[in-house]
């Protein structure tokens, strides 16, 4: 087991650099010249060559690769185009929304995802299922900026329930702090809901026509117990890896959400990055979301083994 | 007939031509110059003058969707063409040259390590604004699941008795790949290219909406909705109208791809 742990993690950092070497290299993927487009259209040669110079133009790429990496292992991620400021110390101070706003929806997905998703494994090819799975592909479909502005018309501009946009620090109180979040995670969790009951749905038709799942019920054991202790924890494999592929959807969503919700996160941060072409800020975002998913995935990949004893490597 | 046993082919196939039919048709729908403006005429609610009310310049709601359509449909469509392409080559590489496969396997993880819409958001800070680079960036960014989704298919394939019998009777590596291997990759593709469309017509008005899209000259459902982002909680009739024909188009065009998915081939259905 421990052993299993141990080479999983070490086979996750070739994994990390592959991305680190991939977001450094959109620079210069990126079509037309990327120091023109930063500096802008009113710029004077010397702000051109500066901006060359902090995006490391001037030097070969594998030197300033290199560099690149020494500097991110040390937690330095350069200082900002536009304001000067250390990039990592921008994004420290928009951590909090941004983790509270994923944590929630992540929480209120799966909360309302499995289940919904067992009933409709339950009841195969009903009309309940049909119409399940109908909302799923709607869920799917819609996009979280659309179901943002649906929920925040309905529940915050004409039932004045929940607060409309911003964000309240969860120091100043979790009621606050949770009521706005409450429509933000809805809409990002929207997609994510409908991804993993998609899944639930499949995972738990399989398992259903199983021996054992026979042999319960013939035992007498309650459809409760053999559908939520039986049934699901063998389902839990495909479940727990759409969780986590989802986790790209809510990291990508959250840039959007925040953007709804005037929510001061890290996405709104992208977003201003993005206008201002503040790229240094963009590079980190990106690197670090990327790391966060990769480690996300190697953790469920690590709960496989505590799900299913099966699983071995 | 597959239509009528498949009733997702059909609405969503039906909805995607009545979208194409729009995008091809706008001129003549009883539309104005989309860009054209009237500021005396500013964010008008919805009215028999003005079907989808006017944005703060006064322009026309109704003829600026109408166009919006032609970004979207574009930009859906010609990614899911060069991600088909594209993830077609590399997946077809990596599978039939295994010792190429690890490097190129492992470059695709890192790509797909990077969430879809930072991987488009960080291109565009890059690039110009401009449909053809919205379109490079989102094919960046899909492109290696599809190279994946190829290469499943070779190794599964390479397998089977009849390309076996080829290789043995001496047909040249691309000649297996091109008469034996594709034609039964097809049906994979083209599942992954309706699913690659919507999401690129999602991503699209995202870039659009957050300002590093398709340029603010060109009406895009992303660019009307971020128009009306300042407005919204007095004015909500100009992002609902580009929100509900972006929502359709995307559920047609996802419903389109389920129904391909089960008509097609039922086994993919678990692998994807």
């Amino acid at each position: 087991m421990r052993h299993y742990v141990l080479r999983r993690v070490i086979a996750t950092a070739p994994v990390v650099l592959i991305v680190a070497l991939f977001v450094f290299s959109l620079l210069y993927l990126a079509p037309g010249d990327p120091a023109a487009i930063i500096a802008g259209d009113q710029a004077t040669a010397a702000d051109l060559e500066r901006i060359r110079h902090t995006l490391g133009f001037d030097r070969p790429f594998l030197v300033r690769f290199g560099d690149w990496l020494w500097q991110i292992a040390q937690g330095d991620f350069g200082t900002s185009i536009f304001t000067n400021m250390p990039v990592m110390k921008m994004i420290g101070q928009r951590v909090e929304p941004t983790l509270s706003l994923m944590a929630i929806t992540m929480i209120i997905a799966v909360a309302v995802a499995v289940p919904t998703g067992v009933v409709a494994a339950v009841n195969a090819n009903s009309v309940l299922d049909r119409a399940i799975m109908t909302c799923g592909v709607l869920g799917f479909s819609i996009p979280i900026f659309v179901v943002g502005y649906l929920l925040a018309y309905l529940f915050a501009l004409r039932l004045n329930w929940l607060p409309v946009q911003g964000y309240t620090p969860l120091s100043e109180g979790v009621g606050p702090w949770l009521a706005n979040l409450l429509l933000p995670s809805l809409a990002l969790g929207s997609a994510n809901i409908a991804l993993i009951a998609r899944t639930t749905r499949s995972a738990m038709l399989e398992v259903l026509n199983q021996d054992y799942i026979r042999t319960a019920r013939a035992k007498g054991i309650g459809q409760m117990r053999i559908l939520f202790l039986h049934a699901l924890k063998n389902a839990a494999i495909p479940i727990l890896t759409v969780v986590g592929i989802s986790v790209a959807l809510l990291i990508g969503g959250a840039v959007v959400t925040e953007t709804v919700f005037a929510i001061p996160g890290i996405g709104r941060l992208t977003v201003d990055a993005v206008l201002r072409r503040d790229y240094p800020v963009i590079q980190a975002v990106v690197f670090l979301f990327s790391v966060v998913y990769v480690l996300v995935n190697l953790t469920i990949d690590l709960l496989y083994t505590l799900v299913d004893p099966r699983v071995r490597y | 007939m597959t239509a009528l046993r498949h009733p997702a082919i059909a609405i969503g196939g039906g909805l995607v031509l009545g979208m194409v039919a729009i995008a091809l048709l706008a001129p003549w729908l009883g539309t104005i110059d989309p860009t054209q403006i009237a500021p005396a005429a500013r964010t008008r609610a919805p009215s028999a003058e003005h079907w989808f009310g006017t944005d703060m310049l006064g322009r026309d709601l109704y003829s600026r969707v109408l166009y919006g359509t032609r970004v979207s449909l574009v930009v859906g469509f010609t990614v899911a063409l060069l991600t088909s392409a594209i993830g077609t080559a590399i997946g077809l590489t990596s599978g039939a040259l295994p010792r190429l496969d690890d490097i190129i396997m492992r470059v695709m993880d890192g790509i797909m390590s990077v969430p879809p819409i930072l991987l488009a958001i960080a291109l565009m800070t890059l690039t110009r604004g401009s449909i053809g680079n919205v379109i490079i960036a989102i094919t960046f960014a899909e492109a290696p699941r599809m190279s994946r989704i190829v290469r499943g298919v070779v190794l599964v394939l390479r397998e089977q008795s009849y390309v076996d019998a080829a290789i043995t009777a001496g047909s040249p590596t691309p000649v297996i790949l091109w008469r034996h291997v594709l034609p039964n990759a097809l049906a994979p593709i083209i599942v992954q290219a309706s699913y690659v469309s919507a999401s690129a017509m999602i991503v699209e008005a995202i870039l659009s909406f957050l300002g590093a899209g398709t340029p603010t000259s060109t009406p895009s459902w992303g660019n009307i909705m971020a128009e009306g982002r300042s407005l919204w909680q007095v004015k909500p009739f100009i992002v609902f109208f580009p929100a509900v024909f972006l929502s359709l188009a995307v559920f047609a065009v996802n419903l389109l791809g389920d129904g391909l998915r089960d008509a097609l081939d039922p086994r993919v259905a678990k692998k994807a």
